[in-house]
Parts: C-alpha cells; sequence; structure tokens
C-alpha cells in the first residue's frame, strides 16, 4: 500500500474517454481515471468491459472517439504508438512479445538506433538499469530460454530503457507463480517509488488490493468505481466487476460440495502408478475415484503440467501405468482420448483451439467419429446441433457458432474447449490452469462446471496456481514439488497457507489425507525435499522441439 | 452499423465474393480477355472446342499434381521433390517395363513414388526436420537416383508390348455429350438437392440454381457445346473429385485440416496427426510417379532432366488457388483454377504469337498479385474481426442488435474460403 502519495498535476488524465468502432459498437462510454507520477493506479473489469480498448487508445494504437487525454498537463492525441512511446507510455502485454532469439540486452535495446548490435555503452546501461530494477538478469542469456517470469522482467526493463514515464502492464502476473509474482510487486513498488508511473491491470483482486495507490472498476465501457484503494474492499470490487455478489456465493458453495464428496467406497476411475517422465515428473502415483475432485497444488515449474501431460499420455518418454477404470492406457493421446481422458491444456489458444474452424467444428473434433456416418462422413446437422447446445449449457456469449475461436472472449473461448469434451464419452477430466485470464464471471461458470463434471461421477483432476481456488472445489489436493507428490491433504483440512509452504519446500509433511491411493508417502516427501533442495524453480520451462 | 447488414438486402453467397472466389473471377477475366484478343486479331475463336480441349488436356499433368500437392500444402507441410519423383518413376516404369512387362512396371512405378512419400514423411514427421528441408534434399537425391537409373541417357519405351501398354493408359478420347445439356441438369440437381434439404422452394440459394438449370436445359438443343475429352482428363476429374470430397465431407478431411491448422491441438483431440501428414506426402509421391508415367507415355520417352521445375509450377498453381503455405487452408477446386489460370497464359501466349519471351515475367508477376490479393483479404477479414472483438456487447443491453449478424457473415467467409473442397 502506498505510504507517500504523489500530489500535484496527474501524469495521466482520461476525462469521458469514449471510443465508438466504425462498425457502431460502443466500447467505450465514458472513462476518467488519473494517474499520478509515481503511482500504482489498478485496472479492473471483466472481460469485454472495455479495458483492452482503453489500453489501446492510452498507447495509441486507437484514437479515442471523445473525451479529453491529457499526457503531462497537455491535451493530446497521439498519431500512432509510436507517438506515446516516444512520449514515454510503455505497454506491456499479457504475452511478453520479446524476440526469442536474441539476448536479453539486445532486446532490451531493440528500438535503439546505431549502427553497432552492442556496445560498451549499452552495456553500462544496462547494468544501471538492472540496478534501478533490483533484479539480476543475465544480460547474454537468450530470451527464449528464460522462464516467464524472467521475460516479464526484461520487458520491464525495456520499458525503462525507452525511458517510459507511464508502464502499463496487461495481467502481468497471469501465468507467474507465487514467488515470479513476488519479483514482479518488488519491482513495480522499487520503480513507482523512483517516480515511474504504473497502470496495473489484473484479474486478482487481492493483488491490486495489495500492490496499488488507486483503483479504478471499468463495467460496460464506464468508470463505475474510482478511489483509493485503501478504501477499497475484494467486496466492493466484485460487485462493481461483476455486479452481483458472485464469488463469495461460489465459495461458500464450493464448501459444501467439498465436504460432501464421494464416499470411500466409489471406486477408482484414474489409477496412476509410477509415472515419471524425462520432462521431470518422478515416480507420481495415485488414484482418482468416481466423483473426485483432486486438486495438484504446485509453483510454476514444479512439474506439475509435465504431470498432467505424462497422465493424458501425451509425453512419449513417460513410464509407469496410466488405467482408467482398471484398463491400461496405451502411452499416445489418441489413446487417451479414446479411454475416454479429456483434457484441458493451459494455453487455450495454442494448445486447445483451432483459430481457423468455426465454433462447431472445433467442438465436434474430438468426437468426430461418432458425429460421422459410417465413422467417415460428418452429420454436420449433428455437430452444429451439439455446439449450439454447448453454447445454451454453457452461456457462452457468442454470435453463433459460426464463429471462429478469437472472436470470444479468454472465458468463453475455455468454455467452448469445455464443450469439445462435455458431450463426448468422458470419464477424466484433466484440467491445467482452466481459469487463468478468465474473469470472475466466467470463472465462477467454469468452477461451477468442474463441481457438475464430479457430480456425475467422472474423475477429475484439476492444475490451479490460485490455490484458494484450487480448495474451493477440490476434494482432496495433492502438492507437488520437483515433479514429485511431496504432500497430500484433505481439502477440508488444510488452507492456503499450508499448501503454500508445502509447494514452497518450507515444511515437509505426513500426509493426513485418506489412504486412497497414497504412494506418495511421507518418506516421498522427504527425498524430495534432500534430493532437490535448492531451488524450487529449477525446471521452468521445459524446452520443447518445434 | 455498416450499410452490408440491413436485413432484407440480398447479399453474394459467401463462396461467390470476390476474397473466396477471386481467383475463379481472374481466370474469367483471363479467359475473356484472350478471347477478345484472339477475335481482334482475326484468329480461330479462343474458346472454341478445340482449344479448350487443348487447354484441359495441358491442363492435366499439372492439375493431378497440384490435388495432392494442395493436400500435402493443408496438413501444413512443403514437398519439392515431386518433379524428381515425377521423373523418377517415368524412367522406373520405361526400364523395367522391357524387362518385367508393362503393367508389373506401372506398379513398381508407384511404388517407388509413394515410398519416396513415405521417406520424406517419415524424416518430416518423426525425426522432425523441417519439410523444405528435407524435400530440397530428396528432390536433389532423387534427381540424381534417375541419373543412375537411366545411365544418363533418354530412355526410349520400346516398340510393342510396352508401346500398347502406354497407349492403354494414355490413348483413349471420348467426345462428350452436350455440355449445356449436363450442365444444366448437374445446376437442377443442385437446387433440387436444396429444396429437398431446407423443405423450402422460396429462397435464391434454392431459385437460383432451378432457374438457371431450366434455362440451360431449354437452351441445349440450340446450344451445343462438346469437346474431346482425353483419358488423362478422365484421370484428374476423378481424383480431384474424390480428394475435393473427401477434404470437404469427411473426417479425413477435417482431421487433415485441422491437423495443418493447429497440429498441437489436433493431437491433444486425439487426432492422429503425425499418420495424417505421412499419408498425405505418401499420396504425393505415388501421384507424382503417375504424372511421371503419363508424361512419358505422351512422349514415348524420359529424359532425365525432364519435369524439372515442375514442383515449382504446382506450388505456384496451389499459391493461387489461395492455400496457405502454413496450413489448415486450401481447397483443390481453387488450386485446380490456379493450374488453368497457369495453362491458359501459357496456351494464350501461343495462340496469341505473343513472344514466348514474356511468358514467364507475365507468370510470376501474376503469382505475386495473387498472393498479394489472399494476403490483403485476409489481413482486412482479421482486422475486420478484431474490431468486432473489441466491444463488450453485453446480452441485453442497449445498443447493437445487428452486431452478430456480421459476425456470422465474416465467420462464413473464412469457413467457405477453407471448405469448398
Amino acid at each position: 500500500m502506498a505510504e507517500s502519495r504523489p500530489a500535484g498535476e496527474p501524469l495521466l488524465l482520461l476525462d469521458g474517454v469514449t471510443k465508438t468502432f466504425p462498425n457502431g459498437t460502443r466500447a467505450l462510454r465514458g472513462v476518467s481515471l488519473a494517474v499520478r507520477p509515481g503511482s500504482v493506479h489498478g485496472l479492473v473489469g471483466a472481460n469485454g468491459a472495455g479495458k483492452s480498448t482503453l489500453v489501446k487508445i492510452i498507447s495509441g494504437a486507437h484514437p479515442p472517439s471523445g473525451g479529453v487525454l491529457r499526457w503531462a498537463g497537455e491535451d493530446r492525441r497521439w498519431r500512432d504508438p509510436g507517438a506515446a512511446r516516444r512520449a514515454g507510455i510503455a505497454t506491456i502485454h499479457q504475452h511478453v512479445p520479446l524476440v526469442p532469439t536474441l539476448s536479453v540486452i539486445e532486446n532490451v535495446f531493440l528500438d535503439r538506433p546505431g549502427a553497432w548490435r552492442m556496445t560498451r555503452g549499452l552495456r553500462a546501461e544496462f547494468g544501471a538499469l538492472v540496478d534501478r530494477l533490483g533484479y539480476e538478469v543475465d544480460p547474454d542469456a537468450v530470451a527464449g530460454d528464460l522462464p516467464i517470469g524472467v521475460r516479464q522482467m526484461v520487458s520491464v526493463l525495456q520499458s525503462l530503457a525507452a525511458g517510459a514515464r507511464l508502464v502499463i502492464m496487461d495481467e502481468p502476473t497471469a501465468s507467474l507463480s507465487e514467488k515470479e509474482r513476488r519479483v514482479v510487486f518488488d519491482a513495480v513498488r522499487r520503480l513507482s517509488a523512483q517516480g515511474t508511473a504504473f497502470l496495473y491491470i489484473s484479474h486478482f483482486f487481492d493483488e491490486i488490493l495489495e500492490l496499488t495507490d488507486r483503483t479504478t472498476v471499468i463495467r460496460d465501457g464506464r468508470t463505475v468505481l474510482d478511489e483509493a484503494t485503501e478504501d477499497v474492499t475484494e467486496g466492493m470490487l466484485v460487485r462493481a466487476v461483476a455486479g452481483r455478489e458472485l464469488l463469495a456465493a461460489e465459495r461458500d458453495a464450493g464448501e459444501a460440495a467439498a465436504e460432501d464428496g464421494p464416499g470411500p467406497d466409489a471406486p477408482a476411475v484414474l489409477q496412476v502408478a509410477g509415472l515419471s517422465s524425462a520432462a521431470g515428473v518422478r515416480d507420481v502415483s495415485f488414484d482418482v475415484r468416481a466423483g473426485e475432485i483432486v486438486g495438484i497444488a504446485g509453483l510454476l515449474g514444479s512439474g506439475r503440467s509435465e504431470l498432467l501431460r505424462a497422465v493424458f499420455r501425451d509425453d512419449p518418454s513417460a513410464t509407469g501405468t496410466v488405467r482408467v477404470a482398471g484398463a491400461p492406457v496405451k502411452r499416445s493421446a489418441r489413446a487417451a482420448v479414446a479411454a475416454g481422458i479429456a483434457y484441458v491444456p493451459e494455453d487455450r489458444a495454442g494448445q486447445g483451439l483451432h483459430g481457423g474452424l468455426p465454433l462447431w467444428q472445433n467442438i465436434s473434433l474430438p468426437d468426430l467419429a461418432r458425429l460421422s456416418r459410417g465413422r467417415l462422413v460428418p452429420r454436420a446437422a449433428d455437430e452444429r446441433a451439439r455446439a449450439e447446445r454447448a453454447v445454451a449449457d454453457l452461456g457462452i456469449v457468442t454470435a453463433g457458432v459460426d464463429a471462429v475461436p478469437g472472436e470470444l472472449s479468454g472465458g468463453n473461448a475455455q468454455k467452448v474447449v469445455f464443450a469439445k469434451w462435455m458431450y463426448a464419452d468422458t470419464r477424466v477430466w484433466l484440467l491445467d490452469e482452466p481459469t487463468a485470464g478468465v474473469d470472475v464471471g466466467a470463472k465462477a461458470d467454469l468452477l461451477r462446471l468442474v463441481r457438475r463434471f464430479a457430480a456425475q461421477g467422472k474423475a477429475v483432476v484439476l492444475v490451479c496456481s490460485e490455490f484458494e481456488e484450487l480448495l474451493s472445489v477440490a476434494t482432496r489436493v495433492l502438492v507437488v514439488r520437483g515433479g514429485r507428490i511431496v504432500a497430500e491433504r484433505d481439502a477440508s483440512r488444510t488452507d492456503e497457507e499450508e499448501l503454500l509452504l508445502l509447494a514452497h519446500g518450507l515444511r515437509a509433511g505426513p500426509p493426513p489425507g485418506p489412504p486412497a491411493g497414497s504412494s506418495a508417502g511421507p518418506s516421498a516427501g522427504r527425498s524430495a525435499q534432500a534430493g532437490r533442495p535448492s531451488d524450487p524453480n529449477r525446471e521452468e520451462e521445459v524446452p520443447r522441439e518445434h | 452499423m455498416s450499410t452490408e447488414t440491413t436485413p432484407g438486402r440480398w447479399r453474394l453467397p459467401a463462396a461467390l465474393r470476390l476474397g473466396n472466389a477471386g481467383v475463379v473471377y481472374a481466370l474469367v477475366l483471363l479467359v475473356a480477355v484472350l478471347t477478345l484478343a484472339g477475335q481482334a486479331q482475326g484468329r480461330v475463336f479462343y474458346l472454341g472446342p478445340t482449344n479448350v480441349a487443348n487447354i484441359l488436356d495441358q491442363t492435366t499433368l499439372i492439375g493431378l499434381m497440384v490435388v495432392t500437392t494442395t493436400m500435402v500444402l493443408i496438413s501444413g507441410n512443403f514437398d519439392l521433390s515431386v518433379g524428381a519423383v515425377a521423373a523418377l518413376g517415368a524412367a522406373v516404369c520405361l526400364s523395367l517395363a522391357d524387362d518385367i512387362g508393362f503393367w508389373p512396371a506401372l506398379v513398381a512405378a508407384l511404388a517407388t513414388g509413394a515410398l519416396i512419400g513415405l521417406l520424406n514423411g517419415v524424416v518430416v514427421q518423426y525425426v522432425g526436420i523441417n519439410a523444405f528441408i528435407v524435400t530440397l534434399g530428396t528432390m536433389t537425391a532423387v534427381r540424381g537416383l534417375v541419373l543412375i537409373v537411366t545411365d544418363g541417357r533418354t530412355v526410349t519405351a520400346p516398340d510393342g508390348a510396352v508401346r500398347d501398354g502406354l497407349h492403354a493408359i494414355d490413348g483413349g478420347s471420348w467426345i462428350t455429350p452436350n455440355l449445356y445439356l449436363l450442365a444444366g441438369l448437374a445446376v437442377l440437381a443442385v437446387g433440387a438437392w436444396r429444396a429437398v434439404r431446407s423443405r423450402q422452394w422460396r429462397p435464391p440459394r434454392v431459385l437460383v440454381p432451378l432457374a438457371a438449370g431450366v434455362v440451360l436445359v431449354a437452351a441445349s438443343p440450340v446450344a451445343i457445346f462438346t469437346i474431346r475429352i482425353t483419358q488423362r482428363v478422365l484421370y484428374l476429374l476423378v481424383l480431384a473429385a474424390v480428394a475435393a470430397w473427401v477434404l470437404r465431407y469427411t473426417t479425413i478431411g477435417r482431421r487433415l485440416y485441422a491437423s495443418g491448422g493447429n497440429p498441437e491441438a489436433a493431437r491433444l483431440s486425439g487426432i492422429a496427426v503425425d499418420r495424417y501428414k505421412v499419408v498425405a506426402f505418401v499420396l504425393n509421391g505415388t501421384v507424382a510417379a503417375f504424372v511421371g508415367v503419363l508424361y512419358a507415355a505422351r512422349l514415348g520417352s524420359i529424359n532425365p532432366s525432364g519435369l524439372s521445375g515442375f514442383e515449382l509450377t504446382a506450388l505456384a498453381a496451389a499459391i493461387l488457388g489461395g492455400t496457405s503455405l502454413f496450413g489448415g487452408l486450401g481447397s483443390v477446386s481453387k488450386s485446380l483454377v490456379g493450374a488453368l489460370i497457369l495453362i491458359t497464359l501459357r496456351n494464350g501466349f501461343n495462340i496469341l504469337n505473343l513472344g514466348a519471351n514474356w511468358q514467364g515475367l507475365v507468370e510470376g508477376v501474376v503469382l505475386i498479385v495473387a498472393a498479394g490479393v489472399y494476403t490483403v483479404s485476409l489481413r482486412r477479414r482479421q482486422t475486420r474481426r478484431i474490431r468486432e472483438d473489441g466491444p463488450p456487447a453485453p446480452p441485453g443491453a442497449d445498443g447493437t442488435p445487428p452486431e452478430p449478424e456480421k459476425v456470422v457473415a465474416s465467420a462464413h467467409g473464412g469457413a467457405a474460403d477453407r471448405k469448398d473442397g
């Protein structure tokens, strides 16, 4: 929280900014906010509330249709993004656009004119920037090899190198581990103390409350809340963003559901035994019973995504067995799909959806044979009917089933990924960060769906870096560290803090959870401790060949 | 709101819009220009039965090739080796025919092509080397293999059984029935099918083909147009029809598009992506070998450097037809139209006696212009999509009801672009 609030003229002032697109859509209907030098200004809003449009207007990608944009006391209208950048506005996007084949320092000074690639002067300047940021980055590391958290810091350096006075960060922590989040926070605090202003966009209310000095909430293109953060509560944010009391109710329902989970005699649907892989999964065994939601708690790079991938049999180096309803599953994603395993991958656009295919073809893809005459000729009418049903069932906001996924917001696109598997013969759900980058309303919808799957007697494995969210749906939690299961907890008998400690390896846990499938006992926990004592994030970003 | 979505105003079906059917309009324009130029110079009617039959016949080899090349491109790969494979197929067939008989030799040639396709596919998919590099290598190596097989000399088919065999696969020709009548019946059938499917007679998508069909059939006793179809044209028609049907209507086609468009997502949806991509290569190699044999059948011999640059012509035709080099996008019929454009250009230069020196320059410029049109239209479509994506569009809020309709339309364009087989 800000101790010293800088007074005086705001650095950036928006007053009644509107934006009407040439096709007549009004994306912004009057947004006002003021960012003061050296302050951290939080911007919150549901998907589609107009945040992206607002960022584009501030950074010069779109001209506003009306209203005032005042930068450092002058009314401005950017001709292009370059003009805004030269004036001192830097934007850091969620998907950090660095040149993966260039070194860190080359990326940082990418737009620097001059004939030579790297001079001693630039190195000195890099050193100075690193000192300002208070975070060490190897200037000669190749950007593509770095974990996403470090890349995030490189793009902060990039904006400092460009002389930014205002840094816009769009969902900077969406795919970061807790530790990396801390690093970003520290950097933001440090730089704002030096006078750099931040416009910080996040779905995470706790971040907004912790980090920012002032919070603006926009909904349907209007500013609906603009207050000093110290006067704002999480409840106010939820109400302002969603216009309804939502998350709290969800949580209560979740706790109720978690308590009456499946009976101990429910059959094990998914049985994983001795699973290891070259990607870093080490001797993992667990069972998931029908109707059970097993949460996987781990930091980024703990091997949680690799574990899920190995369970989906998509890792050719994996050893060990995976059984669905007692029958072993061969080692290919195809066999896993045939056995009734559904996989909702972390990277929706890259792994979950076909940008070129309309929704109805996306949704029918895993189950296409069943929707076809003689397994060969798809019945388009049935496919469309299934997609229409999914749109209705899941409340997907779309123009129609002929839309392509790129036209949907994050939450709706994720619902489409769910729909791919919902009507197929699915017995096991593997969900990797299903709610990342999704707004509050859609998040609640998705979590409700996950509970519905369990209620239908499916086995669900859920990876989620939001431990609070994980606890709200899971019946049981497995803590993963260094590719091993280091602890097992009943969701009702643990809390976020304990999971964090376990995930960071700060506490070795004798797991008091139920005995079902817990081959990862205390000894496994300890050996993991002994084997990999130092760096929990060692395996971040396992390099993949393309 | 743009005028496009004004309800009640009839719009061109997506499949006929410039972004989707541009290549067809380009062909029509080209033929019109050549016809007028021919008339102005007092030459034979350009669209006469003889010349049309000629163009079709000349298009066959490149047309056969472009069908499977398009499939490889849709699968997200690239094959430069087909010219060399075609020459090898011809060389294998002619060299072996004397010893083991023509038909076994033909089978051996096709198997050779399939094998090289398999090699390409396996190295690309399972070893993971870029297809451009792999097929550049096989192109060079296979051309070398042709020299070894032929000992660097032109191989001539011996008289007798081998000539008879070559004649059997490429000698026949037939006079078609009146094409106006055929076209009329086909269009009527389409209209009737649509009427039965939708149980409606009123919409333009039913009425227009029905009316056109009636007009064509009624005119057919007066307007008569028949051409001589050679056997190789028949091969092309059959292959193209089967390929278009498979791509447009079967799970195989859907999965091929999915595998090319986003291999990762396709694999995670349980599709055997590698297998689909390898099969595309195998088909391409097989068809290449067959094309080589057809080439040799007409000449009665194969020169070891024959069909050089053939692969580039096939790629050029596919690109003219709007096939993406990045996979997931393309259609056999439009690639064929692309091939027709290239052949019509060449044919036009001959007919009009326009100095063959200019031919390469014009072909190259046409290719770049076509690619430019596709790129620009795709980009415009995408920008429009982003603009439509930006607004919140809260359901039930005041504002913009026609909006969704427009999104559907643009999305439909995208789908049709890819999916008209």
